[in-house]
């Protein structure tokens, strides 16, 4: 709910971590990993590929053409009776939904998961306006309660533990239950039960949005998407613009890779096809859809070509899954709605690098994410074109480092490029080290050395490359020569115990 | 481009228009086309299942949402659905029904059955909360998918989405002429409608990955299959 934070401090989120959290989110991911690569494997690994490239070159051609295909769009969901507002900041699209509210003298609000409304703080402004909002999302309704926000992107309370929740049941809702997910999952649900039909306004976001027909396509398990879309008098649902697909042809695609790249399903419980409203009252569902088209500094990603890329992103969270970075520190140190190496992608284009020009380094760059990304994200290419604009910007602490950096890689390559230069280093060295040896590690070493020595020692300086080297050549030919002699020395023994083997049988 | 121009709300200022026109103005400079025409997206040739598989029956798609919690079974004749229909009243407590008034549930007798059985029939119509009431909701189905164990139904008048998702039971009767090959091609045929893809009932796994069956939608999806041969009387 966090609205428009302040700088992310990513790597002094990381020193605060609770200690239980990477246990909890590595045993989250492992489960939904498993179940991925189940659902992978029953796919075809070979079909999936070529699945994970259509879905990569049908996204990125709505986004090269994104233009056209909104105002398809929005011909299309208003010719179905809807109406499509557009906000270019996160407070315009707050001002819209406040004022339909307002206009509809809406009281009560459910609301089903969506990161774009989570980007906005939509929930903090309307319970300022005085509406109450309440989160329907068995994940998102837990973290609510908990005066929390989401850590993960399809599993918004990963990081607590059922013993938390019960208790937090116990506290916040007054009943006593046993730390028991199907029980506190009946019991979240009983209490929502009423909410839905009372509520005067459903608020959800978009998985996909299809221009060809002007539909809204919501992908969820547990029913309280389809209940926020149908039950309330007025429906708003708030989507960022980069969420067209261009017909139902591609939402197949996107149909088979999304559930099960998410959560290992081949299909999740119940996928509602959202198109127009029940003008003539015939149909059940909403007499009143609201489209808000969010672009919130989306337009700008597009500018470049290959951060434009982030946008092809259908929030599946397996990059989060399958991340080193995110399995150890948790959602929450990203510091903002979207964590793992999405958030450390996306985060700093729409709040700006002077915000979260950290992020980008929050990552090995190992390259899982990109092999798991079902839309095929070149992830790691986009990291280091964020890091090369986080250090050019040179601002603050970045700033100060990226000189330090210059310095320290300047006397480097003029020490590596005179052989006797090189050579006095090695030797000087040895000397130096010598007020930080301990048993042949250096424990501790001053600032900014420490920080390497902060989490691990440094090995001695024993002695000169050079003469490693000749050492290490002589060392292996002999062991060469020893084992050549051994190997020959055997042979030949098996040889006469062949022999004599062969004599004794004839 | 610094990191001023990457942040919200920043770039190019449009003065005067409105939101709409300002957001379409940006993303075309964004993009900087030379065509202005619009290429028909990239042709795909991989089907939404894989493509060696053959094609699957009725079977497949009962197994389908068996394993993900559903109660299927496959009804030869009008006798075994009227008993499917007592076995299931009784064992789900089944007090209040409401179903779709399509011609096929109509031809099934499925109203006349359940009341005969003294359960009290709900209009499909009827206000929320009254439907929040019911037991039980019947509905037919537009296509299913064996391959993933997914039902398609698409809302009209007499087929409103909520009968299938406020009852605590929902039931689902379908034959075999519903069955397709793949998403894309059931995708095709409900193109455009206000649909819902049902596949197992409602679940969820928010609490350390344990699954736990029946959220805010039906605990319980029954999937009745007719035969062949099956000729309502």
């Amino acid at each position: 709910m966090k609205t428009s934070p302040g700088k992310i401090h990513f790597r002094r989120n990381t020193q605060n971590i609770p200690a239980r959290i990477p246990g909890a989110v590595q045993s989250a991911t492992k489960r939904f990993l498993a179940l991925r690569d189940a659902a992978v494997n029953e796919y075809g690994a070979e079909h999936w590929q070529e699945l994970r490239q259509i879905g990569h070159d049908l996204r990125l051609h709505t986004l090269e053409h994104l233009d056209t295909y909104l105002e398809v769009l929005e011909k299309n969901v208003e010719s179905a009776g809807g109406q499509v507002q557009w906000a270019r900041t996160a407070e315009e699209a707050r001002n819209i939904v406040r004022e339909i509210a307002q206009r509809r003298n809406v009281r009560r609000v459910v609301k089903a998961k969506s990161m774009a409304t989570e980007e906005i703080g939509l929930n903090k402004d309307l319970q300022s306006a005085g509406i109450s909002v309440l989160e329907t999302d068995l994940g998102e309704f837990i973290v609510q309660l908990a005066g929390d926000s989401p850590s993960h992107i399809t599993g918004p309370a990963l990081h607590l533990r059922k013993e938390d929740i019960a208790e937090l049941f116990h506290a916040r809702l007054g009943v006593v239950a046993p730390p028991d997910a199907e029980q506190l999952s009946r019991i979240a649900a009983a209490r929502l039960r009423h909410e839905f039909l009372v509520a005067d306004m459903g608020i959800s976001g978009g998985n996909f949005l299809v221009a060809d027909t002007g539909t809204l396509v919501l992908v969820t398990n547990e029913g309280n998407g389809r209940m926020c879309a149908t039950l309330p008098p007025v429906y708003v649902a708030v989507v960022g613009i980069e969420k067209i697909i261009p017909d139902w042809q591609s939402l197949a695609v996107m149909l088979t890779l999304l559930p099960r790249n998410a959560t290992g399903q081949k299909m999740t419980a119940y996928i509602s096809l959202i198109g127009g409203v029940n003008a003539a009252s015939t149909e059940d569902g909403a007499t009143e859809f609201h489209l808000v088209l969010l672009d919130n500094g989306r337009s700008e990603i597009l500018r470049h070509r290959i951060l434009r890329e982030t946008l092809l992103c259908i929030r599946c969270g397996a990059c989060l899954n399958i991340c080193p970075v995110y399995n150890n520190v948790g959602g929450h140190v990203y510091g903002w709605v979207y964590s793992g190496p999405i958030g450390a992608i996306l985060t700093p284009q729409l709040l700006g690098l002077r915000k979260a020009g950290e992020l980008p380094f929050a990552s090995t760059l190992c390259g899982a994410c990109n092999d798991i990304c079902p839309v095929k994200i070149p992830i790691t290419e986009i990291l280091l074109c964020l890091r090369q604009r986080a250090l050019e910007s040179a601002t603050g602490a970045i700033g100060s480092q990226q000189t330090m950096l210059r310095l320290g890689a300047q006397a480097t390559a003029l020490a590596l490029a005179s052989s006797r230069l090189y050579g006095w280093g090695a030797q000087a060295l040895r000397v130096i080290q010598l007020p930080f040896l301990r048993n042949g590690w250096l424990p501790r070493l001053p600032p900014p050395l420490n920080r390497w020595t902060n989490s691990r020692p440094l090995p001695a300086f024993r002695t000169d490359f050079r003469k490693w080297w000749r050492h290490r050549n002589h060392g292996s030919s002999k062991t060469w020569r020893t084992r050549a002699r051994s190997i020959v020395n055997k042979a030949d023994q098996a040889a006469s115990a062949l022999r004599a083997w062969y004599r004794r049988r004839t | 481009m610094t990191h001023r121009s990457l942040a919200a709300g920043s770039g190019a200022s449009f003065p005067g228009a409105g939101a709409r026109d300002e957001i379409l103005f940006k993303v075309r400079g964004a993009l900087s086309r030379r065509n202005d025409q619009l290429s028909p997206p990239p042709a795909w040739s991989v089907p939404s299942c894989p493509p060696e598989c053959p094609q699957p029956g009725m079977e497949r798609l009962l197994r389908e949402i068996d394993n993900l919690g559903g109660i299927t079974r496959q009804v030869k004749t009008r006798s075994e659905l009227r008993s499917a229909l007592v076995e299931l009243a009784i064992a789900q407590g089944i007090q209040r029904a409401t179903l779709w008034e399509t011609r096929e549930l109509a031809e099934l007798r499925i109203g006349e059955t359940l009341q005969g059985l003294g359960i009290r029939l709900v209009s499909p119509h009827a206000d929320k909360s009254q439907l929040a009431e019911c037991d039980l909701g019947v509905t037919g189905v537009d296509c299913a998918l064996p391959e993933t164990g997914t039902l398609l139904l698409c809302s009209s008048a007499v087929r409103p989405l909520s009968v299938s998702l406020l009852p605590r039971v929902h039931l689902a009767i379908l034959g075999a002429s519903v069955l397709r090959r793949d998403l894309a091609q059931a995708l095709a045929e409900v193109r455009g409608r206000r649909a819902v893809c049902i596949t197992g009932p409602s679940r969820t796994a928010d609490i350390e990955m344990t699954l736990a069956v029946g959220v805010h939608g039906p605990r319980v999806l029954a999937v009745w299959a007719l035969g062949t041969d099956f000729t309502p009387g």
